[in-house]
């Protein structure tokens, strides 16, 4: 018998297949390639993008030389613009505004085929360094209410660069999904005063079954509600709504289980294309951070099975969480190397 | 300018790039589907489905044999089983029931025929009036919630190999997520306003103009305002109902011939794209479970198609936040041009 289940934060329903579970050779995944080409992110190419906003350089470089580690530039086509008001009108019966907002690139690496995986601990935390000062500076701008910081890796994962690459998107608005999110944990902490992610973390941490990984800060799960097969979910243990506010000694610990939790993907799904999205509470006070605990999301991109969920809300998962995390777990340890 | 849009009923926000729109002729078809299987739609292959639960077949011809027009069988691999409870339980914070409903694939055709779009009309009203027919069996089982009704078409849409026109239909014990937004949506607005917010939206699209395809027989196919995907086109019977299974026979027609121009328009212009559609209509009114009393005057059903040109796919479903790199707009007028 296959299970329903609710995801608690956003009352989602989503059906599990625990009676003929889907074993990891049974996806047909469009494997993630590098074609190569001319490619501006790569060291040498700087000024075929636009300037860069910020980077990690040797002393002495000039912005838009070689000597970088960490690159942000402005998207080339950007979904929104920075410059420009919001405008809020209505069209009849239906409300628009211009298309204000910031779209940034984050080049974690100058080499061109090296997955997260394949960088130092001290490269990764280097790039996650950049992701908040990079969400730190575009706090100060009093129009955005949210910034979305995601990754594309691979071409079906709708990576339109394979050079490795993170965007973010400063929204003037809250995302929907993310809006619910908040609602569903503002709404938990209300009545019990508790946050809801820390009661899944404390009972994802007695039932072991869907823990992947985990070290002194992080937790990385198979969460109970999954949407897609093999979609993990790393949860910092500390209480925190924002992903700026980690202390110091966090970073490590993050680096290293996100480098740990694509060699175990990648051990199991070679050349797995893959999407992952920080989700963290919203900036200049438009929604109530109260009760919410920044995570990131991280879903490999197996399945193709598309339309029927965008049109129901409804997901099908064809390996159950708990199945998957056993997978997960039992990668040799001589694959994490 | 970008334009940020809002869709009136769910509330999403949907970027419309126009800076960096393509043209509509720059969508290139995705991914090849490997090869195809031998297919057990076919007429002659009955024995490879499981018994048929439902046919179109002359009087006094046999159960899974040949000499069908339109076929119903249990899915091979469904995801909900019928039989059993629904045993809804907690496990500390979490919840679950069993996974009971009903998976059922409409065979459309006898013949190994691709696209819907290239049956007959006359196929595509006894389409129609099966799925009529399944939704209201369904509905005596009062375990279930809800049927949706959809199709998958191409690879890239999450079709399987075999390249048989057929939809499919899931009768579940609750109400999809996406289906509950638009209900509540659409009844706030009847809340305030006392009309349907379907009515009003056909009302100023066919003022407009810009964003219909077609508006023929008391049907119209529009590209929604805040659409989320290139080409997205929804279908609206221009006369109010919420009830999909409502439909006489002869909007049954009319149905089969604005769905099969629409679909023709996308297969021709942008040389048969993979889609999805969707059928939104009301939920089974079960007294007990309390629904509100405007629902017939407050929802309207339609089809919703989405064809999948766009593989930005893992962080619009994580987010709830999509970028669509074409205006409505071009891809109406695009659609419009394009003659069938």
């Amino acid at each position: 018998m296959s299970e329903l289940r609710r995801d608690p934060i956003g009352g989602r329903w989503v059906i599990v297949d625990t009676d003929h579970p889907n074993k990891p050779e049974d996806y047909e995944y469009e494997p993630q390639a590098y074609k190569g080409g001319n490619c501006p992110f790569c060291y040498g190419n700087e000024t075929q993008t636009p300037p860069e906003i910020e980077a990690i350089r040797e002393p002495g470089t000039a912005p838009n030389t070689p000597g970088w580690q960490v690159r942000v530039v402005p998207n080339k086509f950007p979904a929104l613009q920075i410059e420009g008001d919001l405008d809020r009108h209505g069209v009849g019966m239906y409300d628009m505004t211009n298309g204000v907002g910031a779209h940034e690139v984050c080049v974690e690496t100058p080499y061109h085929e090296k997955d997260i995986c394949d960088l130092t601990q001290g490269e990764i935390e280097n790039f996650i360094g950049m992701y908040c000062r990079r969400i730190n500076d575009l706090i100060k701008d009093k129009r955005f209410k949210y910034v979305m910081l995601f990754k594309n890796f691979g071409a079906s994962a709708g990576a339109s660069m394979e050079h490795p690459h993170t965007q973010l998107i400063a929204l003037p608005m809250v995302p929907k999904n993310v809006a619910e999110e908040i609602k569903g944990a503002h709404e938990y902490f209300e009545y019990r005063e508790r946050c809801i992610f820390c009661d899944i973390i404390r009972q994802e941490t007695q039932e072991k079954e869907r823990i992947v990984v985990e070290n002194k800060y992080f937790l990385a799960f198979c969460p109970f509600v999954s949407r897609f097969p093999f979609e993990l979910w790393i949860m910092p243990k500390k209480h925190n709504g924002k992903f700026c506010h980690m202390s110091p000694e966090e970073v490590p610990a993050l680096a290293s289980i996100l480098k740990e939790i694509i060699l175990r993907l990648k051990s199991i799904f070679p050349h797995l294309p893959y999407n992952f999205i920080l989700h963290s509470a919203p900036i200049n006070g438009d929604a109530s951070g109260d009760g919410y605990h920044w995570h990131i999301e991280f879903m490999p991109k197996l399945t193709r099975v598309a339309g029927f969920e965008w049109g129901s809300g409804f997901y099908v998962v064809a390996t159950p969480p708990e199945l998957a995390a056993k997978y997960l777990r039992e990668v040799p340890q001589d694959a994490l190397k | 300018m970008p334009e940020l849009r809002k869709d009136p009923i769910i509330g999403r926000w949907v970027i419309i790039a126009t800076e960096r729109a393509k043209r509509p002729d720059q969508f290139a078809g995705t991914q090849d589907a490997p090869s195809e299987k031998a297919c057990p739609f076919c007429e002659g292959h009955e024995d490879q489905t499981p018994p048929e639960i439902y046919a179109l077949r002359p009087k006094g011809s046999t159960k899974n044999s040949p000499g069908w027009d339109l076929r119903v069988v249990p899915s091979i691999a469904p995801f909900l089983m019928i039989e059993g409870e629904q045993d809804r339980r907690g496990k500390g914070l979490y919840d679950l029931m069993n996974g009971i409903g009903a998976h059922e694939i409409i065979i459309e055709t006898d013949e190994h025929v691709d696209n819907i779009s290239d049956l007959s009309e006359e196929q595509i009203t006894k389409v129609i009036s099966c799925y009529i027919d399944r939704i209201n069996d369904l509905e005596k089982d009062k375990r279930f919630k809800y049927v949706l009704v959809f199709k998958n078409h191409g690879w890239a849409a999450g079709a399987g190999r075999l390249k048989h026109t057929r939809s499919q239909l899931i009768a579940i014990p609750i109400n999809p997520k996406r289906v509950k937004e638009e209900l509540v949506g659409a009844r706030n607005y009847y809340d305030y306003h006392e009309r349907c917010i379907f009515c009003d939206m056909i009302k100023q699209e066919l003022d407009t103009k810009s964003r219909v395809i077609l508006d023929i027989d008391g049907f119209v196919a529009v590209a929604p305002f805040a659409s989320r995907f290139p080409f997205e086109t929804w279908i609206l019977p221009k006369k109010h109902s919420s009830d999909f299974t409502k439909m006489d026979p002869n909007s049954r027609a009319m149905l089969a011939k604005i769905l099969k121009m629409t679909l023709a328009k996308l297969k021709k212009g942008l040389n048969d794209p993979p889609y999805n559609f969707v059928i939104h209509t009301t939920p089974f009114k079960r007294q007990k479970l309390g629904y509100w009393k405007s629902i017939d005057n407050d929802y309207h059903w339609h089809i919703e198609i989405m064809p999948r040109l766009t593989r930005v796919a893992g962080f619009e479903w994580g987010t709830g936040f999509y970028i669509c790199p074409l205006p409505p707009e071009n891809a109406a007028e695009f659609l419009r041009g394009v003659q069938v």
